[in-house]
């Protein structure tokens, strides 16, 4: 299994695009989670997680999510998850945290 | 009939994937739909996720029985790694959430039907169903 990610801050809108590909399991879920830590370290923004390209997620993914939303929260930032699949929207229905993370999927 | 597929893993979390790759390939033999393939993956690394994270040694194992029925998929993964007391269980992993219980929260709403059985001084067993079709009344 593998996880790649892209980061970039975009100086416009004043926030991070970060794009995992691959799978977030509990072998690859410590590399989400530096990419997140390394991003807001180096600029205190907000945060967009852009989905399309992640095959998968379970709850070790949810779980970096979750404390990166927390300790982002306590800055006065916000992390947005963006265009989940199917099988991660399910997931994040499942466990209340789309109105949290994901509004789109509420609208 | 039934077949029996088991596995014997080392308790790493390298071999998590290895073993969702696995369980879906016979999921989808057994002519189960996308939709289920991705439950059945997601719950089933939830529990070998929780043998990893329970193990009491770093080079612990954990087995996985697949029970495969032309209506049903049966997966049990089994710890040794000593159970716990799920009234004062906290999740020790650094990669587990905080919210304790999100892992089997979550193996309960995609399977069909979801037993836990845990002793503290021996270990934990989590069996889930799932059925192909309509549930059974």
């Amino acid at each position: 299994m593998t996880l790649q990610i892209q980061r970039s801050f975009d100086q416009e809108k004043g926030r991070w695009n970060i794009t995992p590909k691959g799978d977030v399991d509990i072998s690859t879920a410590p590399v989400l989670r530096k990419a997140l830590d390394e991003a807001y370290g180096e600029a205190k923004a907000n945060v967009v997680l852009h989905f399309d390209q992640l095959n998968y997620m379970d709850s070790t993914g949810l779980g970096v999510i979750i404390g990166a939303y927390g300790r982002m929260k306590e800055g006065g930032n916000d992390i947005i998850l963006q265009n989940p699949r199917d099988n991660i929207k399910k997931l994040l229905r499942i466990t209340n945290l789309d109105r949290l993370l994901c509004p789109e999927l509420c609208e | 009939m039934t077949d029996m597929v088991k596995f014997s893993v080392p308790g790493k979390p390298q071999y998590v994937g290895t073993i969702r790759m696995a369980i879906s390939s016979l999921a989808h033999s057994l002519g189960f739909d996308v939709e289920a393939i991705e439950d059945i993956k997601v719950a089933v690394s939830e529990a070998c996720t929780n043998a990893v994270c329970h193990r009491s040694t770093i080079n612990g194992e954990y087995e996985v029985f697949c029970e495969l029925s032309k209506d049903r998929l049966v997966v049990s993964v089994v710890d040794k790694a000593g159970g716990y007391n799920p009234e004062t269980y906290t999740e020790p992993c650094l990669d587990c959430p905080k919210e304790g219980g999100l892992g089997i929260y979550i193996i309960k709403a995609l399977m069909d039907e979801v037993d836990i059985f845990t002793e503290v001084g021996i270990g934990t067993r989590i069996q889930m169903v799932k059925y192909i079709g309509e549930l059974p009344r």
